[in-house]
């Protein structure tokens, strides 16, 4: 199993910077996210957790940095943390760290209700300027 | 609604096919120019971005020559009023879905804010992957106006209507 790496891409912002490290199992999503058809960006990551974590059982810390992700992105962001729900209900170790803006007024309502609809717990950290 | 009128102040506005790279030229613009605090420009963000997606995905008038997912064709417009930046989208529709519009914008400006969120779990769980639907980016953007959303259907011939939305960001947060 390789890493996954996909680099931002400056004239297409909608597409969020992507780090998953076989290595160490830090899983970086960074930028912003609201491309069309946004299954087909995020189903090689979903592919990839699902392997890493639920099949061969590795420790995961996902990151998420994303300053802003629409409606539909969020909805495979939910799939996203529904494999890692069912990694850690059989054993696997994961965390999730949630980087927030310190003036996004609506980020701590969106990470709860992730947290309600996936019975995950996710810690908030402040991003740094 | 404050419409156009002396106390507003157009920003922008624009109609026909709307993509991904006019969405995104478009939301970094206003972000650029609006000059607000940042909370308030980043809620503004948030909607425009739902509401011309929602024109890009769903009107019923594609600029198909060009791509064939996304170019919808349609119209935005974002004014300063003295409480609120207010968007406004419109496009065409199948007046069929008129009614389901209506219902659905009626159960959101109904809704307080906890029964939203269940509502917006409830229909982000239920969504399909590949089309998650227009209902999402409504409940999310009463969500983040804490505002009333206005919609309009003016009947254009026997099978298509042209339908408007308004949502109001309000300057103080």
């Amino acid at each position: 199993m390789k890493s996954l790496n996909i680099e931002a891409i400056p004239d297409s912002p909608y597409y969020p910077e992507v780090s998953f490290d076989v290595e160490t199992g830090i899983c970086v999503l960074r930028g912003e996210s609201y491309m069309e058809e946004a299954y087909k960006f995020y189903m090689p990551l979903l592919d990839w957790l699902k392997q890493y974590a639920v099949e061969e059982k590795h420790t995961v810390t996902l990151e998420i940095k994303l300053t802003y992700f629409n409606t539909n992105s969020s909805r495979l962001l939910l799939d996203m943390f529904d494999i890692l729900k069912k990694a850690e209900d059989h054993g696997t170790k994961v965390k999730i760290k949630w980087y927030y803006e310190a003036d996004d007024p609506d980020i701590q309502d969106e990470v709860e209700d992730f947290e309600i609809e996936t019975g995950l717990k996710f810690e908030m950290v402040p991003m740094e300027d | 609604m404050e419409h156009p009128s002396y106390d507003t102040k157009n920003i922008i506005s624009y109609h026909g096919p709307i993509n991904i790279d006019l969405v995104s030229f478009i939301s970094n613009y206003l972000r650029q120019h609006i000059r607000a605090n940042s909370s308030v420009v980043g809620r503004i963000y948030k909607v425009l971005i739902e509401l011309i997606q929602n024109v890009s995905y769903y009107s019923a008038e594609q600029y198909s020559n060009v791509r064939s997912f996304g170019s919808g064709i349609g119209y935005f417009r974002v004014y300063e009023a003295p409480e609120h930046y207010i968007i406004t989208t419109g496009n065409k529709i199948l007046s069929e879905h008129n009614t389901i519009l209506r219902q659905n914008s009626e159960e959101i400006n109904r809704l307080g804010e906890e029964e939203l969120r269940e509502l917006k779990r409830k229909t982000r769980t239920q969504a399909n992957i590949r089309d998650i639907g227009a209902h999402i980016g409504l409940i999310q953007t009463g969500l983040l106006t804490g505002n009333q959303i206005e919609l309009k259907f003016d009947p254009i011939d026997e099978l298509y209507s042209y339908f408007t939305i308004s949502a109001k960001v309000n300057k103080e947060i």
